[in-house]
C-alpha cells in the first residue's frame, strides 16, 4: 500500500511517500518522479516520515535516478525517515550517494 | 428341443392368418352348400365367429410385429403404408366388380359359391386395411408418449378386444345395445384423434405429401364401407355376416376419423408452418453456436455461424460486421448479399444518424442493447445494430439491412440478442481457452527455468577439516535472484559469497545467472575482496538493467592463518558469533550496492576489513528475504531474532543452526502466510 502525495513549496517539489515501498508499487513512486523530472522541477525533496518500508526495487528507483539528476542539475534530497528505512538506505550504501537529512528545515538549509 | 426361437414371428403370424382365413372360407362354404342344398350342415354360427375372432387376433398380430419393426418415427412412411394398403384394398375391390361387370347375368356370375370366395375377400382385404391403420394410427398418437395417453390407448385397445367378441352377445343383430357400443367406442376414438403431435414437425413438402396421402386413406376408407354395405344387403348369398361386427364398424370410424383430422389439421397447418421449421433453425443455430467453443475452432467461425443465423432468423437483406481491432482500426468482415459501393453509402447513412452516435456513447458495454434504426436510403429502409461485448469489452458490432421499413419485429430482435450473446460467449471461452493453454506453456517453460536456475546453485559447498558449511535458497516465485557460491584457492584459501538481486522472479533471475558468471571468472584472479567488489561492479554496471542492482557479500577465508578478510557492498550485515564470549555481531564494513554507481568511483565506496577467528565461531549469511519476512501484524522478522537465535543455539552443528533459522522463521510468518521474497541463508562453524 503506497500514497503519493505531490506538495508544491515555493521551488521545491515534495514527495510525500506514506505506506511500504514493494516490487508491485515501486512502478508509482518513479512515474511520480519522472513526471516531476519532466515538469522541470529543479528540486525535489522526499518526505519519508510515513514510509514504513521499502524494499530493494524501491531502492532501485532512487538509484537509476541519481546519474540523470546529476547530469542535469536536479537536487533530490530525503529527510524525515525512519530509523528502520534510514537502515536499508546506510546498509545499501545508499546514503553516501543521495542526501539524507533528518527533517525539513535541514534538507531546505543545505543548498 | 425344436428351434423355436429362430422362428420368424412375422412369417408365422401371416401364415396363422392365411390359415384362418381358409378355415373360416371352408366353415361358410360348406355351411352355404347345406343352405342351398337343403340340408343342416350342423355348423353352429358361433364356430364362424370364433374363426373370425382368430382371424382379427392373428392380422393383428402379423401388423403390430411388422410395423414396429420397419419404421422408427417416419412419419410419411407410416402415412404411406396405410395409404398403400388402402388402395389395394380398394383396387382389388374395383376389379372384382369389374369382373362382374363383365360377367354380366351369365350364369358364372349368380354362382353363390364364387360370390361367396369373393365375398370373404373383400372381409379379409378390408380387415388387414382397417387393422394395419388403426396400428399406424397408434404410432403417430403415441408419438409423444404420456402416462395418460398410453392408458387411453389401452382402454381403447382392451375395449376393441371386447368388441370382438359382442357378436356372442347380441347374436349380430343390429339393435340398441350395438348403437351403445358403437357410440362409446367412437367416442373414445374421437378422443385419441386428437393426439396429432406429429404434424407440426413435417417440413412444408412432407405436408403436401402426407396430405395427398391421408385423402387416399379418406377415399379408400369411404369406398371400402360403401362397399361393405352392398354386401350387407345381400343377406340371401352369405348365410353368416362377418362386415357387421363392431371390432370393424369401430375401426371403421376410428381410421376415417383420424384420417380426416390429420388431414384437416395438417391442412391448416401449412400455412404455419414455415414458422415452426423457422423455430427449429434457429434452434439449431444456438446449438451450433454454443458447440463452436473449441479450441481448434477459430473466432471467425463463430462469427460466420452468428452472421448467418441472425441473417436467417430475421430475413434480413443485407449484413457485416465492424470489428474494432487495437488502434482504433475498424475491419469490415463477412459482408453478406450487399456490392462494396452499397456498403460505403450504408455505412455513411448509419455512422452519421443521430441514435447511432448516441448509442455508441454509451460508456458501459454491458447497458448496450440492440438498436433499430430507419435508414435514410433508396433501397435499404431499416437496420438493426448488435454490440458485440466481449469480457465487459465492445469488440465490434453487427449490423443488418432490410429493404423494408420497421422490418425487425421484436420476436426477431429477441433472438438475435440471443444469438448476439451466445457467440460473444462463444469468443470469450475461446480466448479464456487460449490463454490457459498459453499459461500452461509458460508455466512449462518457468520449471525449465527454474530446474536450470537450481543447476546454478552449487550442490557442493568447497571446505576443509577448518569449518563446516550448509547453505539453503528457496524461491518466491519459480525463478528468483539469490546467489551463494563457494570456491576453493589453494590448500588453505577458500571462497565464499553472498548475493542479492534487487526484485525478484524472472528478470532476477537472469542477473542472477550473469552475476555466477562473472563471480566465477573474477574469482579465479586471486583479487582481494575489495579489488573483487570493484570488478564485479564494473562488469554488472554494464550488463545489469538501470533500475536494478545486487548486494554481495564476499569472504576469504585463511584456515592456516585462521584469518578472514571481508567485504560487503550493499549486503546485510553477516552475523558473526563469539565463542569464547558467547556474543554475536554483525560486520558492518562500508560498502555500496553493486551496480548503483556504474563508474570510477565505486572505488571510493567500499571497504575491505581484515579479523581473525577463534575455533567454535559461526558466520551467518544471509539476504534480505528472511530480515523482512513478516508475520501476521506485519512485523518484521529482522536481525535481532537471527540473532537471539544463534546466541542460544551456537553449540549446535551448522546443519541444525540452518534448521532452527528455518523452522523459527516459518513459525514467526504463521501457518498460512507466505514469504514473498527469496531467502537464503549460509551458515559456517569454525573447528
Amino acid at each position: 500500500m503506497l500514497s503519493i502525495e505531490v506538495l508544491q513549496d515555493q521551488n521545491h517539489s515534495i514527495l510525500l511517500l506514506e505506506g511500504e515501498i514493494d516490487a508491485s508499487n515501486s512502478i508509482q513512486l518513479d512515474e511520480s518522479i519522472r513526471s516531476l523530472a519532466d515538469n522541470g522541477a529543479q528540486s525535489i525533496l522526499v518526505d519519508g516520515s510515513k514510509l514504513e518500508y521499502i524494499s530493494s526495487a524501491g531502492l532501485g528507483v532512487f538509484m537509476s535516478y541519481l546519474e540523470d539528476f546529476q547530469e542535469n542539475g536536479i537536487s533530490l534530497k530525503i529527510y524525515s525517515l525512519t530509523p528502520r528505512v534510514l537502515e536499508v538506505f546506510k546498509i545499501l550504501g545508499l546514503d553516501q550517494l543521495i542526501s539524507i537529512f533528518p527533517d525539513k528545515t535541514t534538507a531546505l538549509r543545505e543548498d | 428341443m425344436p428351434k423355436l426361437p429362430n422362428l420368424n414371428i412375422g412369417k408365422l403370424s401371416f401364415l396363422l392368418a392365411i390359415l384362418v382365413w381358409l378355415a373360416l372360407l371352408f366353415v361358410d362354404l360348406v355351411r352355404l352348400f347345406g343352405t342351398i342344398n337343403e340340408i343342416d350342415s350342423g355348423i353352429a354360427q358361433e364356430f364362424t365367429w370364433i374363426l373370425e375372432i382368430l382371424f382379427f387376433l392373428t392380422v393383428y398380430w402379423f401388423y403390430n410385429y411388422s410395423i414396429s419393426r420397419n419404421t422408427q418415427n417416419d412419419f410419411l412412411n407410416l402415412i404411406w403404408r396405410a395409404a398403400s394398403t388402402g388402395i389395394f384394398a380398394s383396387g382389388s375391390m374395383i376389379l372384382i366388380d369389374l369382373f362382374y361387370q363383365v360377367l354380366g347375368d351369365s350364369k358364372l356370375g349368380q354362382e353363390p359359391f364364387l360370390k361367396n370366395f369373393f365375398y370373404h375377400i373383400h372381409f379379409a382385404l378390408v380387415t388387414a386395411f382397417l387393422i394395419s391403420a388403426s396400428i399406424l394410427w397408434k404410432n403417430l398418437i403415441l408419438y409423444q408418449r404420456s402416462k395418460k395417453v398410453v392408458k387411453q390407448w389401452q382402454t381403447f385397445e382392451f375395449a376393441q378386444l371386447l368388441a370382438m367378441f359382442f357378436i356372442f352377445f347380441n347374436q349380430n343383430t343390429f339393435d340398441y345395445s350395438f348403437i351403445f357400443g358403437m357410440v362409446l367406442l367412437s367416442g373414445l376414438g374421437l378422443i385419441l384423434s386428437a393426439n396429432l403431435k406429429w404434424i407440426p414437425y413435417l417440413t412444408f413438402k412432407e405436408k403436401w405429401k402426407s396430405l395427398l396421402f391421408l385423402f387416399l386413406i379418406l377415399l379408400s376408407t369411404g369406398f371400402l364401407f360403401i362397399q361393405t354395405f352392398s354386401y350387407s344387403s345381400q343377406q340371401q348369398t352369405y348365410p353368416v355376416n362377418l362386415m357387421d361386427n363392431l371390432f370393424l364398424i369401430i375401426l371403421f370410424v376410428f381410421v376415417f376419423v383420424y384420417a380426416l383430422f390429420s388431414f384437416l389439421v395438417t391442412l391448416f397447418n401449412l400455412p404455419t408452418s414455415s414458422v415452426f421449421e423457422q423455430k427449429l433453425t434457429e434452434a439449431i443455430n444456438f446449438q451450433r453456436l454454443s458447440q463452436s467453443i473449441k479450441p481448434e475452432e477459430s473466432e471467425e467461425q463463430v462469427l460466420d455461424i452468428l452472421v448467418d443465423s441472425c441473417m436467417s432468423a430475421s430475413y434480413a437483406d443485407g449484413a457485416w460486421l465492424e470489428l474494432q481491432h487495437e488502434s482504433s482500426h475498424t475491419e469490415i468482415s463477412n459482408l453478406r448479399f450487399l456490392e462494396q459501393d452499397t456498403l460505403e453509402e450504408l455505412r455513411k447513412v448509419i455512422n452519421s444518424h443521430k441514435q447511432v452516435t448516441e448509442w455508441e456513447s454509451e460508456e458501459k458495454p454491458e447497458n448496450l442493447g440492440l438498436l433499430a434504426i430507419r435508414l435514410a436510403h433508396p433501397k435499404f429502409e431499416s437496420a438493426l445494430i448488435a454490440p458485440l461485448v466481449v469480457n465487459k469489452e465492445i469488440i465490434g458490432k453487427m449490423i443488418l439491412c432490410k429493404e423494408v421499413k420497421e422490418g425487425f419485429n421484436k420476436e426477431m430482435t429477441n433472438i438475435i440478442s440471443t444469438f448476439v450473446r451466445q457467440a460473444c460467449i462463444a469468443v470469450e471461452n475461446h480466448r479464456l481457452l487460449n490463454q490457459a493453454i498459453q499459461n500452461e506453456r509458460y508455466q512449462e517453460e518457468l520449471k525449465i527455468a527454474q530446474r536450470v536456475q537450481k543447476s546454478l546453485l552449487p550442490t557442493r559447498l568447497d571446505h576443509n577439516k577448518a569449518f563446516e558449511i550448509t547453505a539453503y535458497s528457496n524461491a518466491a516465485d519459480e525463478v528468483g535472484g539469490d546467489y551463494y557460491d563457494t570456491y576453493q584457492l589453494d590448500e588453505d584459501r577458500f571462497v565464499l559469497v553472498m548475493g542479492d538481486v534487487s526484485g525478484k522472479g524472472t528478470s532476477a533471475a537472469f542477473h542472477m545467472s550473469q552475476m555466477k558468471g562473472i563471480f566465477q571468472s573474477l574469482i579465479q584472479l586471486g583479487l582481494s575482496p575489495g579489488e573483487f567488489m570493484i570488478q564485479a561492479n564494473s562488469a554488472l554496471s554494464r550488463c545489469l538493467e538501470k533500475n536494478h542492482f545486487i548486494t554481495a557479500s564476499i569472504f576469504i577465508i585463511n584456515t592456516k592463518e585462521q584469518t578472514i578478510c571481508h567485504s560487503r557492498a550493499g549486503h546485510l550485515p553477516t552475523l558473526l558469533h563469539h565463542h569464547l564470549s558467547g556474543k554475536a555481531e554483525f560486520l558492518m564494513p562500508d560498502g555500496l550496492g553493486l551496480g548503483i554507481l556504474r563508474n570510477m568511483q565505486y572505488e571510493n565506496h567500499v571497504e575491505e576489513m581484515t579479523f581473525s577467528y577463534q575455533s567454535g565461531d559461526i558466520l551467518v549469511l544471509y539476504t534480505d528475504g528472511i530480515v523482512e519476512a513478516k508475520n501476521q501484524n506485519s512485523q518484521q522478522f529482522g536481525t535481532g531474532l537471527i540473532q537471539s537465535i544463534v546466541e542460544a543455539h551456537s553449540q549446535l552443528s551448522p546443519k541444525e543452526i540452518q534448521l532452527k533459522l528455518i523452522d523459527s522463521l516459518h513459525e514467526f510468518v504463521g501457518g498460512d502466510g507466505m514469504i514473498d521474497d527469496d531467502y537464503s541463508l549460509m551458515v559456517v562453524k569454525f573447528t
